[in-house]
């Protein structure tokens, strides 16, 4: 097992999960921090591919509008946490 | 005496000791392996191990006091400090300052301090963009682009912090936050487009060699003002620091922090200002051209402080602006200004003066 295949499947295993998770979880900035985390693992693979200015660019667009993302996120959804007791 | 004269003398000392039972073994046992005593008497007796067990000994001392510092802060912190609020959303409140220091120094990685002197991951040179067939740098690929690209992550975990915390004051310098994040980084990125225009490279090592003659901010001073602003105010400093303005906002968005997390979110404070002022010498000042006296991680250190006190001093001279002010002071005059610099790039470029 040579060492690409194994940062590969770490990769891969992380954006699948992360990716699960954005489908999974019920506050919607998880599903947004798992958004991120799925868009640098796939960032990370642009790098093996050597194609460091997809990579790049992913960071900057993708990571960057996930704030954007977040703010709709807050604005257009209840605020539930605030009140309940729970957490 | 110094620290590796006293451990020099405690292993002489030590070394005396033993080798006396050693040699009084030697003399009892005489038939068990003949010279061996000897010879492992004499080694041990040796200048050259005697230096290298008292360097051993030196660097022990030095870890053992440091560790010792961390146990107690560790412990100090764990016992008085740190703090959960209970109403918190766990996994972005635990995430966020990781994320921010994480994203920070990552971006202090990839600018280089001087030819020999950057992190890269290997000795192959990468081709710098936008040019294929251009010349080829070492280091990071594109590493200005990457740079920006780490330092613009930061709102994100501002963002996540302010909203995990669960209280009104932190998710309002959140918002305040990403607002005047995103929309300082459109003329920031536009400055940087203008630098790259005229360098004809995405590298730090193309753009400081393009400035071997003249330093960017004498033919786009405009800019150099433009992009020192902006970085103001994605480094949150005073004039631009109203996600934690100290009157309106509590603590701003790391209100709910405490102990070591607050305190990684003020050290990446700091360093993401040292991070803007090597970026603006990187991008504008001629990295580390200087007279050969000094060499160069030390010249472009020199002016990546200046660039730093120059930051700090507005901290403490210029009052903080209002909320409706910093947007329009974004989208209504360093806009159209950092238009104007790349339109005045672009002629120079075509007047082919660069």
């Amino acid at each position: 097992m040579t060492w690409e295949l194994f940062v590969f499947l770490f990769l891969a295993a992380s954006a699948l999960i992360s990716a699960f998770f954005v489908v999974d979880s019920k506050e919607i900035v998880h599903s947004v921090i798992a958004l991120a985390t799925c868009f640098i693992s796939i960032a990370c693979m642009f790098v093996m591919l050597s194609a460091e200015f997809v990579a790049i660019v992913q960071i900057l667009v993708y990571v960057g509008a996930v704030v954007v993302v977040i703010l709709f996120g807050i604005m257009l959804t209840k605020r539930e946490i605030m009140e309940s007791g729970k957490r | 005496m110094n620290l590796f004269e006293f451990s020099y003398g405690i292993i002489h000392w030590l070394v005396d000791l033993v080798n006396n039972l050693w040699y009084w073994l030697g003399d009892v046992l005489p038939w068990v392996f003949g010279d061996f005593f000897d010879a492992v008497g004499d080694f041990a007796a040796s200048h050259g191990h005697i230096a290298v067990m008292a360097m051993l000994v030196e660097a022990l001392i030095i870890i053992i006091i440091g560790l010792v510092n961390v146990l107690n802060f560790i412990w100090i912190d764990r016992k008085f400090m740190i703090i959960t609020p209970a109403k918190v959303d766990r996994m972005g409140f635990l995430l966020a300052p990781v994320i921010f220091v994480g994203s920070s120094i990552a971006a202090m990685c990839t600018i280089p301090m001087g030819f020999e002197f950057y992190v890269g991951t290997n000795d192959t040179p990468y081709s710098s963009y936008p040019l294929p067939g251009g010349p080829e740098y070492p280091g990071v690929p594109a590493s200005a682009l990457v740079a920006f690209a780490l330092f613009a992550i930061a709102p994100f975990a501002i963002l996540t912090a302010g909203w995990s915390s669960n209280n009104k004051y932190t998710l309002i310098g959140g918002l305040r936050s990403a607002a005047q994040m995103m929309s300082y980084e459109i003329p920031m990125l536009l400055c940087v487009a203008s630098v790259v225009l005229l360098a004809g490279s995405f590298s730090f090592f193309g753009i400081v060699e393009a400035q071997h003659d003249i330093w960017f901010a004498i033919p786009l001073f405009l800019g150099f003002i433009v992009f020192l602003t902006c970085l103001v105010a994605e480094v949150e400093i005073q004039p631009f620091d109203l996600p934690e303005a100290e009157a309106e906002l509590v603590e701003g968005w790391t209100t709910e922090y405490g102990g070591a997390r607050f305190g990684l979110f003020m050290m990446t404070g700091y360093l993401r200002g040292y991070i803007g002022g090597a970026l603006a010498v990187a991008m504008f000042l001629g990295g580390w051209h200087g007279p050969a006296i000094i060499p160069d991680p030390i010249w472009f250190l020199i002016k990546a402080y200046i660039v730093f006190v120059v930051i700090e001093w507005m901290r403490w001279s210029v009052p903080r602006v209002r909320v409706d002010q910093i947007l329009n002071i974004g989208w209504k005059r360093l806009l159209p200004l950092a238009m104007l610099n790349l339109l005045i790039a672009a002629i120079l470029r075509t007047l082919e003066v660069f």
